[in-house]
């Protein structure tokens, strides 16, 4: 009597513990469930023209220092830069050590070491996003370092690190590496069909890649293409367009959602700028930042496979994307570059032009010859501008001979130079032309 | 009150409850399965009785390509002979209408034309132009250009022999005498992609075979005077049914379904 009371009370007992441990499971099943269809979403989504981040954020310049000299060196085939980073997404990188700080003349001998291949960010970014960049938790989620360059030994074997190297403070952290191999890396570099011979110089405001003798530069034409405003509003209003206030003054067209948010093209410059007022966090991480200003650029829309992350100013949290063609990149008649992000707490705005550069077409225009960096730095100081007070200097596309019809546009090379926080191509600082003659 | 009673209706009660939960537990389990998407849209593209070989899952690369028109045809036209021959000079075209008609069948009709076009005085750069079946049908045999950097699907290369009662009649011929990279390679869309994109959007009907996939580069648009290519999948669907095929093109860089405009030369591939 007492023994089957005794089995009746222990079946009891398990059948309880048994619904307990059903019921944990089906939750986080459940959970795990609901999650995995949030993935489905994201993977259907990434199916659509979307460029990945680690192509917008990436470096542009790739400079390679043989035995004898450094060039910058490019393959119009095959984005070198893309390709190694590809290859670097194998390899096991380890936490940063610094190796020096503040020490000018030792940067300097590591920026212009020998056998070194350095890849150029335009901006710096940080080591947690070169961490997450590269798929590596170990670095993404370390000490956060600022730099710009990424330096790569390929001759010396012993040397089983890559460098890192910040221009503003002149520091360089050294991050070892198991199972890479320089092999893929060299054959990358030996298919470069461009080569072009720089130095780089320290100068006050920062280090400057100077191209050391004149340098042939092709030029390029592209399709543009642009969208209407109705595309835009559709694309940044949530998909309820009902309340939307239209106004025009001048050819300049306002859309406004309440006091939320607020579009406004003008069709005179087709310069459009968005104001979100509901977007009042500020990212918090660099990463964050990075990737908030990432998915804001996917929004808009437009076909991105040449924007490049330009300039990211942590401090007032400003992003400058431009688009690129061949590591060069382009100067349109705004100011702002292609596409200008900016978070605050009182919302986030964007500033982008409705013209982007679609699709490639031969072009017509013979390959032009630019003078030397140092005759340009020659001719500024004719006119009064002492190499101190030039801030930034780069070779860079221009748009020209825009044919309405066509809706063709020439890309031509020239210096543009930055003096005053303002860029400006080299002949409208001087006068000038900066081709050789 | 009968306490044991109790503890044995509570058991009962528990008891029935963990073969729910294991149910609902085992449902939950088979959702998560079905819900994992492109091998999913496979097994039911199989269910609804689509028939296509495995389904390549790589990414590959490819270029915008440009040409500039090249009248090589004109200059070396007095090189063919047995045949009168018309040269178009707006879409740089040669139509031939050959004097001796070469009689062929379904089977052999691939080897008597390879063979045929190999020689320069019958058809011009022969050498350079393969057979594609995806093309051609029982009253035309498509040759395409087949270069390093891929096969050309477009009127502006293609070489076309005419077949009527079984005999090749005639060709016509278009040429481009070299395709240059205009800009650094990009990803492509696999061959998977590309299929269960169309069978989302409905392109492939049930009961059909996929008989083609294949990624060619074919004419976008024509700017100052050079004609610009683009990779595109054509992928040929035919019905079990009625036994129609339609072929469907998508475009390689985006994904997007290519609508074929109503004269089919020009469209837009956004």
């Amino acid at each position: 009597m007492k023994f089957s009371r005794l089995i009746v009370q222990l079946l009891l007992i398990v059948a309880v513990i048994t619904s307990i441990v059903m019921s944990f499971f089906i939750w986080t099943n459940t959970a795990r469930y609901q999650r995995g269809r949030n993935i489905d979403v994201t993977s259907a989504e990434s199916n659509k023209n979307e460029i990945p981040i680690n192509q917008v954020i990436s470096p542009t310049q790739v400079i390679w220092h043989d035995d004898s000299d450094q060039h910058l060196i490019y393959n119009s085939n095959e984005n070198i830069s893309l390709s190694i980073q590809k290859v670097m997404q194998d390899w096991k990188i380890e936490q940063p050590k610094e190796v020096s700080k503040k020490d000018g003349a030792y940067y300097q001998k590591v920026i212009q070491g020998k056998n070194m291949l350095q890849m150029v960010y335009p901006t710096s970014i940080n080591t947690n996003v070169f961490g997450y960049l590269l798929g590596n938790n170990g670095l993404k989620n370390g000490k956060s370092l600022q730099f710009n360059r990424i330096l790569i030994n390929l001759k010396d074997k012993k040397d089983q690190n890559i460098y890192l190297a910040n221009d503003s403070n002149y520091a360089v952290y050294k991050l070892k590496v198991d199972n890479a191999s320089a092999v893929p890396i060299t054959k990358l570099v030996d298919k470069a069909n461009v080569n072009l011979k720089v130095r780089l110089n320290i100068m006050k405001h920062g280090v400057f890649t100077f191209y050391v003798d004149p340098i042939k530069m092709k030029s390029y034409s592209y399709v543009i293409s642009g969208k209407k405003d109705n595309e835009y509003t559709t694309a940044l209003f949530d998909s309820n367009t009902n309340g939307l206030v239209t106004s025009e003054d001048n050819n300049i067209y306002t859309y406004s959602y309440g006091e939320s948010k607020r579009l406004t093209s003008d069709h005179n410059t087709e310069e459009l700028s968005f104001d979100d007022y509901t977007d009042t966090s500020v990212p918090k991480t660099q990463l964050a930042f990075l990737q908030r200003g990432y998915q804001k650029v996917i929004d808009l829309q437009n076909p991105i496979s040449n924007l490049r992350l330009y300039s990211a100013t942590w401090s007032n949290k400003n992003l400058i994307f431009r688009e690129y063609v061949e590591g060069f990149p382009i100067f349109k008649k705004s100011q702002f570059g292609s596409i200008r992000i900016k978070f605050s707490r009182k919302g986030s705005s964007e500033h982008f032009l409705n013209k982007v550069l679609e699709v490639p077409v031969p072009s017509t225009q013979a390959a032009t010859t630019l003078k030397s960096t140092n005759e340009i730095f020659k001719g500024l100081q004719r006119v009064g501008f002492s190499p101190n007070d030039v801030q930034e200097v780069e070779v860079g596309y221009q748009w020209e001979g825009e044919t309405d019809n066509e809706k063709v546009v020439d890309l031509k090379p020239t210096y543009y130079i930055k003096i005053d926080g303002h860029w400006k191509p080299y002949n409208e600082w001087t006068n000038e032309s900066a081709e050789e003659d | 009150m009968d306490f044991r009673r109790i503890e044995v209706i509570f058991l009962i009660v528990f008891f029935s409850l963990d073969i729910f939960l294991f149910l609902s537990f085992r449902n939950s389990q088979q959702l998560v399965s079905s819900s994992s998407t492109n091998t999913s849209t496979v097994t039911e593209m199989r269910k609804r009785n689509i028939t296509f070989g495995s389904l390549d899952t790589k990414n590959g690369y490819a270029y915008y390509l440009g040409s500039q028109p090249s009248d090589e045809l004109a200059q070396n036209i007095n090189k063919l002979r047995n045949q009168e021959v018309q040269y178009d000079i707006v879409n740089h075209k040669v139509s031939s209408t050959l004097a001796n008609e070469i009689a062929v069948t379904a089977t052999n009709k691939k080897a008597i034309m390879d063979k045929f076009i190999k020689k320069d005085s019958n058809v011009l750069f022969g050498d350079e132009y393969t057979y594609s079946p995806q093309l051609s049908n029982s009253s035309q045999m498509v040759y395409v250009p087949t270069g390093s950097l891929g096969e050309v699907y477009d009127k502006t290369a293609q070489l076309v022999f005419t077949i009527t009662d079984g005999k090749v009649v005639g060709y016509t011929q278009t040429y481009v005498k070299s395709l240059i990279i205009l800009h650094e390679r990009q990803v492509v869309k696999s061959e998977k992609d590309v299929i269960t994109n169309l069978y989302a959007n409905s392109e492939i009907p049930n009961n059909s075979k996929i008989t083609y996939a294949n990624l060619a580069y074919t004419k976008l648009l024509e700017a100052k005077g050079s004609t610009i290519y683009i990779p595109v999948w054509f992928v040929t669907i035919k019905n079990k049914d009625s036994k129609v095929t339609t072929t469907k093109k998508v475009n390689a860089f985006t994904g997007n379904i290519i609508k074929s405009s109503t004269n089919g030369d020009n469209y837009s591939a956004q």
